[in-house]
């Protein structure tokens, strides 16, 4: 069913396809919708599910680890500080491997205060386990959450996803969206079944207090489901485009790179604009290519590298800032770049929610044309900073 | 009601556990898993009972068992709860066990927030007064005047100066079907309300005074002993709250306070001026719990 | 860890440069822990835990029995027993060098409790050689003293200097046979995802759900309970109150299981017809 909504409603609305069955939630600018749609469904006995409306984010993340370790499918959705006050809870479900999914709407960490969209919420849990995709609009928003069960309760994985939407770009803005069917939702997503459970006839221990025999091989275990996920993305993205006619082409998506001199590294909806500049650009026969980086966890670092084989120059886009370092998809791809002998280029723009406008897009390709050919000497550029030069 | 010889031969804790000789909480794991029995959940935050209950790969637990960090005991429980209810498994107990530290202090919002929502669980909290598995650091439930590494005895300061805080009362004002106090040197009450909160449905809290010889500084055959002056002595009073009624369920002999400090190393370094305190906040402690239990008409 | 704080100290008031430091682990009071030192002229850059120690101290007897306590000990090297055997009475796994002194004895009579860590520390002293008396004393008030206070770490030393004197050197027995140290430690593999572990029979024992029944606690114990059964009411008191389970209900009332009590006393102590006596 084709409808107009927002990104905060297709996220809900997957939650509920994919039959979440407990819901904790803690409101917070721009995610609210989220939760508030999904108390809708349940009130209006659409969602048959458990909501529990706690008293923080931390809270949230807790309810949905235990309820999930007793044996159910859950959800919850954050952003920002909510993100941030969750940290200690988002390396529980890696490491106790329990496919949780969230919603994580992309939005600025204080300080200063602010409610619009920069990634350095999402990016500092990189280290956490857990898989990480941004999206770049709202059909990617519902299928993604779809597909991000399927790929966190594959046996060779057991990681939980966050499906990472730009703040009001995608949360508040509404475009057209196939919501799809339950019956077609559940022929592709089958019933959970949990590998650890909390249940008296058959006990288990889910978390116990750890000496360093064991917690290296932990670990271990946790990197190799994370390796084993580049796999099992691809192949359901596979099945996702058999099954709803949409795919999204794992890891990476390429546009325009196979004949490309130069290409963009974009995250979010950024792409969505830098598409129309790579366009007008090949009109004017620049051969410019675009890389919409879908994971950062797992990073496409083969991918990549097969990229990098032909093209000039590579630049990358960043919303947040590793200060004094870059942005941190620029850092990812530089290591994943390792050895090859290409101007890799950051560019730093949008922070704080400001709009990536074309001219900015524009700029960014330009200033890859130059690093080809050896005229521009700078790694990290930010864009649209008052009183810098970029 | 249930008594002593009433209590099943199984253990679900079972010895072969870590826990100090003398261990005041190590009784209260054993007796509540007696009381509750195989279809229980068991939560522990990050306490002693997580260490000496468990190190990896062993475990005295012989029910579910799971952990996940230190400041969310209630809503954790509350996630089991809700998901055992969409498995249709409602003939499951679901209790948390948490210390002081863990409930008074980093938790007690978690718990605030699982106690107005009334989900469906108990939660015990075992006081012994003060941060034992990382060394005895004071937490808002250690009493007044108590030594700790963190209020050690000094030249210029010693020991703690705030009082306890009473989170029993707290927890009444969230208005839960179910609050009470207990120790485990009064079996029989602590046993009559474990019972009960067995039978209750909603949230349950209870405290269970727990002594802690290596903290308190007392000979680890002392537990008992101490617990019962504790109660005795006005510093702990036993009472319970069910659905809106206080009841005191054990009227204290009011013996001078320095009769349990006396026994233990923390209090070794009191003043004088310290014990009368003490003395004036027992009394006053005893006549608001009085007056509160008129309030909640449970005494004449 | 206090003692071989002490003894870090004392080798630093000797002109050493001393370190030392725990088991890296959750230590409870009572039960079986390590602590390491290291003691040389030069400083000392290694960070490790130590496998094959110069000299081994056992402060408590009856982990002779329980763990090969000779091994990695170097084949010079020296083990310094609280026991209040004879030397060529100790039995371990090959002969050795060792010192024996009765620091439980002593411990009692000076300290009034069973922590022999301070007599212990007065056996090494005279064993080795190493560390004099003087600067063991030092040693001992240093990390003590800010403790207990100056009193109580004064009749550590006097506890310490009562053990140098009494300490008996010799050559053990050798030929005991220990079980090989036994742990369950699967490759990453092989262990449960996450470690969500059920109970689990494994060629080391059980693990899991359960499996500390297999830990026996009573090696713990100083003294022990002996209950008179003509004396007892069979209240059941003792059984409730025991933290470790180790008082068992049977047809006739109740006995003690030695496996795992850490004789604490709280059975005796709360008896209320006084069946029940703690005995060493």
């Amino acid at each position: 069913m084709m409808r107009v909504v927002t990104g905060n409603y297709a996220a809900a609305y997957a939650a509920m396809r994919a039959r979440a069955e407990v819901v904790a939630a803690y409101p917070i600018t721009p995610q609210t919708f989220i939760v508030e749609h999904i108390a809708e469904f349940i009130n209006n006995g659409e969602m048959d599910a458990e909501y529990m409306a706690v008293e923080s984010e931390h809270s949230a993340m807790s309810a949905i680890i235990s309820a999930e370790a007793t044996g159910v499918r859950t959800f919850t959705a954050t952003s920002s500080q909510g993100l941030a006050l969750m940290h200690e809870m988002l390396f529980i479900p890696p490491a106790l491997r329990l496919p949780i999914v969230m919603a994580v709407v992309n939005r600025t960490v204080a300080a200063p205060i602010g409610i619009w969209c920069e990634y350095n919420d999402a990016m500092p849990q990189r280290d956490t386990g857990w898989m990480m995709v941004f999206v770049e609009n709202n059909q990617e928003v519902f299928d993604m959450i779809i597909q991000a069960y399927k790929i966190a309760e594959n046996s060779d994985v057991l990681l939980p996803m966050m499906v990472c939407l730009d703040a009001f770009i995608l949360s508040h803005t509404v475009e057209p969206v196939s919501l799809e069917e339950q019956e077609a939702v559940d022929e592709f997503l089958p019933k959970y079944k949990p590998h650890v459970y909390l249940l008296p006839e058959d006990p288990m221990a889910v978390g116990t207090f750890t000496p360093p025999e064991y917690i290296q091989e932990v670990r271990y275990q946790e990197d190799v489901a994370m390796r084993n996920a580049r796999r099992v993305i691809a192949r359901v993205d596979e099945e996702f485009g058999e099954k709803f006619g949409r795919k999204y082409h794992g890891l990476v998506e390429k546009y325009m790179v196979d004949d490309a001199d130069v290409v963009l590294i974009t995250l979010g909806t950024v792409t969505s604009t830098a598409r129309e500049i790579v366009h007008k650009l090949r009109d004017k026969g620049k051969k410019v290519g675009l890389v919409k980086l879908r994971f950062m966890r797992p990073f496409p670092e083969q991918e990549l590298r097969e990229i990098a084989e032909n093209v000039k120059a590579i630049g990358v886009y960043d919303r947040s800032v590793s200060f004094g370092s870059g942005g941190p998809a620029y850092i990812e791809v530089r290591n994943a770049l390792y050895g090859f002998d290409i101007p890799v280029i950051n560019f730093l723009a949008g922070i704080g929610g400001r709009d990536v406008m074309a001219p900015d897009i524009n700029l960014m390709f330009e200033k890859l044309y130059m690093a080809a050919d050896g005229a521009e000497k700078k790694n990290i550029i930010w864009i649209g900073t008052r009183g810098v030069e970029p | 009601m249930m008594t002593i010889k009433d209590l099943p031969l199984e253990d679900y804790f079972t010895s072969g556990h870590t826990a100090c000789p003398g261990c005041g909480p190590a009784i209260l794991a054993k007796v509540i898993m007696k009381v509750f029995g195989k279809n229980t959940v068991i939560y522990t935050p990050a306490n002693c009972l997580l260490v000496f209950g468990g190190t990896y790969p062993y475990l005295a637990w012989k029910v579910p068992y799971h952990h996940v960090a230190f400041e969310n005991t209630a809503v954790c429980i509350a996630g089991i709860r809700r998901a055992l209810k969409r498995m249709g498994r409602d003939d499951v107990h679901v209790i948390g066990i948490a210390g002081d530290g863990g409930t008074a202090d980093i938790g007690i919002q978690a718990l605030s927030g699982a106690a107005e929502r009334n989900e469906d669980v108990i939660y015990i909290m075992y006081d012994n007064e003060a941060y034992m598995n990382t060394g005895i650091q004071r937490s808002s439930s250690t009493p007044y005047g108590a030594w700790t590494t963190t209020t050690p005895v000094g030249k210029v300061r010693a020991g703690k100066t705030e009082f306890k805080k009473d989170v029993p009362r707290i927890m009444i004002a969230h208005n839960v079907p179910y609050v009470a106090t207990a120790c485990i040197s009064f079996p029989n009450d602590l046993l009559a309300k474990l019972e009960k909160a067995k039978r209750i449905r909603g949230f349950r809290y209870l405290q269970i005074l727990a002594p802690c010889p290596t903290g308190w500084r007392f000979p680890p055959e002392k537990t008992i002993e101490v617990g019962r002056l504790a109660v005795e002595t006005g510093m702990w009073t036993l009472y319970e709250y069910e659905n809106g009624v206080m009841r005191i369920n054990h009227k204290p002999k009011m013996i001078p306070v320095e009769e349990y400090l006396k026994l233990q190393g923390r209090f070794r370094h009191l003043s004088e001026e310290d014990v009368k305190r003490i003395q004036d906040y027992v009394k006053r402690k005893w006549e608001s719990d009085l007056a509160l239990c008129r309030a909640y008409g449970g005494c004449e | 860890m206090l003692a071989a704080q002490a003894l870090a100290s004392a080798a630093f008031h000797d002109g050493y440069y001393g370190v030392a430091f725990p088991f890296f682990g959750a230590e409870r009071r009572g039960a079986p822990v390590l602590a390491f030192a290291r003691i040389d002229r030069e400083k000392i850059y290694q960070k490790t835990q130590i496998y094959e120690p110069d000299c081994v101290v056992v402060l408590d007897d009856k982990l002779v029995d329980l763990v090969n306590v000779a091994e990695g000990l170097k084949q010079d090297g020296i083990a310094i027993i609280n026991s209040s055997k004879k030397p060529d009475e100790i039995e371990l796994e090959r002969e050795a060098k060792v010192a024996v002194v009765d620091a439980t004895t002593i411990a009692l009579e000076v300290l009034g409790t069973p922590i022999t860590n301070s007599a212990m520390l007065g056996a090494f002293a005279k064993a080795t050689g190493i560390i004099s008396m003087d600067a063991l004393e030092k040693g001992i008030m240093d990390i003590f003293g800010p403790r207990i206070g100056v009193e109580r770490a004064k009749r550590n030393i006097e506890a310490a200097k009562k053990a140098y004197e009494s300490t008996d050197i010799g050559v053990c027995k050798g030929g005991r046979m220990f079980e090989k140290g036994k742990k369950w430690l699967p490759n990453w593999d092989e262990l449960p995802i996450g470690l969500a572990t059920r109970a689990l029979k494994t060629d080391v024992g059980l693990v899991g759900i359960g499996s500390f029944v297999e830990n026996k606690t009573g090696t713990w114990r100083t003294f022990r309970p002996v209950i008179n059964k003509e004396k007892c009411v069979n209240c059941l008191l003792c059984w409730f109150y025991c933290p470790d389970g180790a008082i068992k209900r049977v047809s006739d009332g109740v006995e003690v299981d030695y496996d795992y009590c850490k004789g604490c006393g709280i059975c005796a102590n709360e008896c209320p017809v006084k069946a029940i006596t703690m005995v060493r």
